[in-house]
């Protein structure tokens, strides 16, 4: 039974996904999408520690279920199922629901398909599914800002692809049996292959690229701005996770590696507060939680740093939890947008409260998933620098999340009659308490005790650093400092410059191609080739003239 | 090896088909009298391959009972049992796509290209079996006549004039390939492989035959940079004609070369030689996938992705350093790559033939609301193109992993780039042509028989089947190697 819903976790979604080759169906697929996660919520919630499911051979699928694994599945099935029933309400009249439908619910077959595969083939195959098929999300719109995010998109996806997909390679070398070993497999090989280095360096460029680390972070305030309300939230909550998912699952925890951990810690603060720095000059809220993002999973990185240098054994679980808890809140924050701007005047105050609570919970506002999370894992950051700028950073949080709150109240709806409308409000509402429940739920499997997170002494670490950034936020607005304008995607404006030279690269293409389809040259082309293949075969062949 | 009369048959069963399609031309409709044919050429094909698989050696005919150096050997070995199947399979979407039972009495082009399409497999066949440098000779000149008719068959001026374009490129490399097997024939006597194989030295007679049978066989496959014939000419064909050029045609004097340098004189790896094959393939795939990406028609769009994919090919080469080169993964990689290429381009072909149909026309960027109107197309469309970008789960993605594979262990760093930023650029080409297609659109739409859609997202899920290969070499591709020569009959 269980089996059955492990593989219904991703199995109904696509079922669903290829339901809409039937005319009747695709009418009612908008509606459906909450119900698809259901299985995989369950599976999360029912399946023991450990289970593992092997399809028979030609299909070379292995599933298995542990806690970092189940963490994150039930987390993004939730968030899927609200973010779900979000859409039905929100795109009810769009022209192209359908086709929205479909991109979404192969991006949730490949994500939530992720959090269980133990294979390296397969679970390549769900990180293709899941970033390709967010192509279509972020593309929905098709204005020309979405055509441009999404083709920066696709071509960052492709090349993180294309980095993993080099390093899964040179990492399967090593497994002796070779053919398609389960990740546990291969990544015991790791500190001791031969390309040990090339192979992290590609790891963390691939999953880096999906999780948004500078520099590889400027697809995402591009691109997760521009979706749809509720393709915003599982963008920017679930389908940057499969970068997360990755570092879990090929980081060889406990295995020495001299320097790659603090390479990860000092790249992820770096990421952190550069981020907060460029987010601070945006005006769009929107744009500002996708700076966010990259700022949090920045954290995240540092934290699977932190577990690489201290060895310790609960990283994993630890870096699930935190992803846990920015999944949900980021995920409510990014509907909570839409429901502000479909709200006026007195009904959007108890939203604005709900949004504030959010969003310091980010920066690890006491008595919300953000202090549990930042608590569970600071010991892994020790008592050195690093724990030092880890704390600082709630810091850059709070300013950024108080730059986030000016700039959202100015949103609400102008006529001040207008009210949320439920089905906007309710999952909003439902992923919000979400975020708390689950994350309180989860504590003790992280291994950290309730009493420890609510002493006063915890409160007030979790505190101070909030108290500073908010002085900063006032002292910033008195000095009435001019932000600068740094246009969305910040340093894409560098890789903008290089689009003339690579369009006069590919005109020269077509030159070449159009010399060399002209009948004198590809004559002399044959006859040269035929020269230098002979040639070559000569020499290699150790030909000597006779007498020589 | 095992005796048996199939592979004779498998070549044969075409021809009487041919004979029988101008006999009673007029008189039935071409389809008709086709189809018996096509499916004993499917039985044909299946029967050899399970033949050859369950005895795990080659099928062998002396055809006359006359013996090597002076007869003919027909040898299908497992890498010949897998191509028959593949072209079977091929030919088999190909006919039901073509099929046409409704409108008008079938005219002379009809039957032509019926005629053309059992002519093209019969040579095929042959191509794929036969095993002495005259044979290849032969079933090259076959398949190269036919095509050219394929092309021409149109009666267009366009396609005319790439048909002649075709022709003269063609026998351009018939004459080079004629020149080397007269010059193996005046050193050693012997044209059949098996026996060549046990006398043949690196001396630069032979080394300069093999050079020029190379390069006229590369002129047939239309490798960079001797690719002037095939844009042209595979745009301009009727969409099946297309599909059987670009999934197999170009495939067969491929396939020869392979023998030739694996079979015939097996050359380091490491030499030069292998790394100029592999280094003119990397060109082809880089800067064609560039010229696929702006091309405006769809079919041209496609012509040039064959062109980069045959680059792929020849990127095997160095990666096969063992003494056993057919054992390793790079030998199995090169071929699953070449038989997933030919399923996945002959249903993207046969797609973009059937979007042709529906739309009136094949601008990659006129193809709004194709999505909604012909989902079942498109969705062909779409997996095929998974395959070509070498995405999982797809036949192309096993073989992009095994040709991979086979670079990072060969140290070969550059072919590694250049195969990922391969599947790279192909994913902008299909995927512009799929973003074009789902876009917003109320086109006027003719009405497209379900079964040929059907056929074509079958072929598509053939490709996408292939993904489920095992990762390791296959013992199949093995079969029938070394060659041994045959000094009776067994």
């Amino acid at each position: 039974m269980t089996r059955l819903l492990i593989a219904a976790s991703f199995a109904l979604p696509l079922a669903l996904a290829a339901a809409a080759l039937w005319p009747a169906m695709r009418g009612r697929l908008l509606a459906l999408l909450p119900v698809a996660p259901l299985p995989a919520l369950a599976a999360a919630i029912l399946a023991p520690g450990g289970s593992l499911v092997l399809t028979p051979d030609p299909l070379r699928l292995t599933l298995a279920l542990d806690t970092p694994g189940a963490m994150l599945l039930g987390a993004s099935a939730l968030l899927w199922c609200a973010a779900g029933a979000y859409a039905a309400s929100y795109l009810a009249t769009s022209p192209r629901r359908t086709a929205f439908a479909v991109w979404w619910l192969l991006t949730m077959a490949g994500s939530l398909g992720l959090c269980l595969v133990a294979d390296m083939t397969s679970f390549y195959l769900f990180f293709t599914v899941a970033s390709l098929a967010a192509y279509g999300l972020v593309a929905h719109e098709a204005t020309p800002t979405a055509q441009r995010a999404s083709l920066v998109y696709m071509a960052l996806a492709l090349l993180g692809e294309a980095f993993l997909l080099l390093a899964f390679v040179m990492m399967a070398i090593g497994v002796p049996g070779g053919g398609n070993p389960s990740i546990a497999q291969a990544v015991a090989g790791v500190a001791t292959s031969p390309f040990r280095d090339t192979i992290l360096a590609l790891l963390v460029l691939g999953f880096g690229l999906k999780m948004g680390l500078v520099p590889l972070h400027v697809w995402m305030p591009l691109a997760h701005p521009v979706a749809p309300m509720p393709a915003s939230a599982v963008l920017s909550g679930i389908v940057v996770k499969a970068g997360v998912i990755g570092l879990i699952r090929f980081l060889p925890f406990g295995a020495p590696l001299g320097g790659w951990g603090e390479a990860l810690i000092i790249l992820g603060l770096f990421t952190a507060f550069y981020a907060v720095a460029i987010g601070l000059t945006q005006p769009h809220p929107k744009v500002v939680l996708a700076y966010s993002t990259v700022s949090q999973m920045g954290v995240v990185a540092a934290i699977a740093g932190a577990g690489l240098v201290s060895d310790s054994n609960a990283t994993p679980v630890l870096v699930a939890f935190y992803a846990l808890h920015h999944m949900l809140v980021k995920g409510a924050l990014f509907l909570g947008v839409g429901v502000i701007a479909a709200a006026g005047g007195p009904s959007a105050r108890p939203v604005f409260v709900v949004m504030a609570a959010l969003a310091l919970a980010l920066a690890g506002l006491p008595f919300t998933s953000g202090a549990l999370a930042k608590y569970a894992v600071k010991d892994l950051f020790g008592n050195g620098i690093a724990a030092l700028a880890a704390t600082l950073s709630a810091t850059g949080s709070t300013l950024l999340m108080l730059h986030f709150l000016r700039r959202l109240s100015r949103l609400s709806a102008s006529d001040i009659e207008v009210r949320p409308p439920a089905g906007l409000l309710l999952p909003f509402l439902a992923t919000a308490a979400a975020s708390f429940l689950v994350a309180c739920l989860l504590l003790p499997s992280t291994g950290t005790p309730y009493a420890a997170v609510f002493a006063p002494e915890a409160l007030w670490k979790a505190s101070w650093p909030m108290l500073l950034g908010a002085a900063l936020a006032l002292a910033l607005r008195r000095s009435a400092l001019r932000m600068p304008s740094i246009p969305e995607g910040d340093l894409i404006v560098l890789a903008a410059r290089l689009v003339p030279a690579i369009r006069r690269l590919a005109d020269a293409a077509d030159r070449m191609d159009e010399t060399l389809r002209s009948w004198p040259v590809a004559g002399a082309l044959l006859l040269l080739l035929l020269l230098g293949l002979g040639a070559a075969m000569q020499l290699s062949a150790g030909f000597h003239p006779v007498g020589g | 090896m095992t005796v048996s009369l199939l592979p004779v048959w498998a070549v044969l069963a075409p021809v009487i088909g041919l004979c029988a399609l101008l006999l009673l031309e007029g008189r039935l409709r071409p389809e008709w009298v086709a189809a018996p044919f096509i499916a004993i050429g499917l039985y044909l094909s299946i029967s050899i391959a399970y033949e050859v698989i369950s005895h795990e050696a080659s099928l062998v005919y002396a055809l006359g009972g006359w013996l090597p150096p002076l007869g003919l050997t027909l040898r299908a070995d497992g890498v010949g049992a897998v191509l028959l199947a593949l072209t079977a399979l091929v030919m088999v979407g190909v006919s039901i796509c073509a099929w046409a039972p409704a409108d008008g009495a079938g005219g002379r082009g009809r039957s032509g290209f019926w005629a053309l399409l059992l002519a093209l497999w019969s040579a095929l066949n042959l191509a794929f079996i036969a095993q002495d440098l005259f044979n290849f000779f032969v079933a090259l000149e076959m398949l190269s006549f036919s095509a050219v008719a394929l092309v021409a068959l149109d009666g267009s001026r366009d396609a005319l004039t790439a048909a002649l374009r075709y022709l003269l490129f063609a026998l351009a490399g018939s004459v080079l390939y004629l020149l080397g097997v007269g010059m193996i024939y005046g050193r050693y006597a012997v044209l059949d492989l098996a026996g060549l194989r046990e006398i043949a030295q690196a001396d630069p007679v032979t080394l300069a035959a093999l050079a020029l049978m190379t390069v006229g066989l590369m002129a047939k496959a239309a490798l960079f940079p001797l690719h002037l014939w095939l844009p042209p000419a595979h745009a301009s064909a009727p969409a099946p004609a297309s599909a059987v050029l670009s999934a197999l045609v170009v495939k067969a004097p491929f396939l020869i070369i392979l023998r030739l340098w694996v079979d015939l004189l097996p050359l380091s790896a490491a030499t030069a030689p292998p790394q100029i094959l592999a280094g003119l393939g990397s060109v082809a795939i880089l800067l064609f996938s560039i010229l696929a990406l702006r091309q405006q028609r769809l079919k041209l769009m496609i012509a040039y992705s064959t062109l980069a994919q045959i680059g792929y090919l020849f990127l095997m080469f160095p990666l096969m350093p063992g003494p056993a080169p057919w054992l390793d993964i790079g030998w199995t990689g090169g071929i699953l790559q070449l038989v997933s290429h030919g399923i996945a381009k002959a249903a993207m072909f046969l797609a973009a033939g059937l979007i042709y149909e529906a739309l009136g026309h094949d601008r990659v960027s006129e193809l709004a609301g194709l999505a909604r109107r012909q989902p079942m197309t498109l969705v062909a469309f779409a997996i095929a193109g998974l395959s070509l970008m070498g995405l999982p789960p797809s036949g192309g993605f096993i073989a992009k992993l095994l040709l991979l594979t086979a670079a990072v262990e060969a140290g070969a760093w550059w072919i590694a780039i250049v195969v990922l930023a391969g599947g790279i650029l192909a994913a902008f080409y299909v995927f512009r042509a799929l973003g074009s297609a789902l876009a917003e659109g109320t086109p006027a739409v003719a009405p497209v028989a379900l079964y040929r859609q059907g056929a074509v997202l079958a072929l598509a899920l053939c490709a996408l089947a292939l993904g489920f290969v095992p990762l390791r070499p296959f013992a199949l591709l093995a079969i029938g190697r070394p060659l041994e020569a045959m000094e009776a009959l067994p």
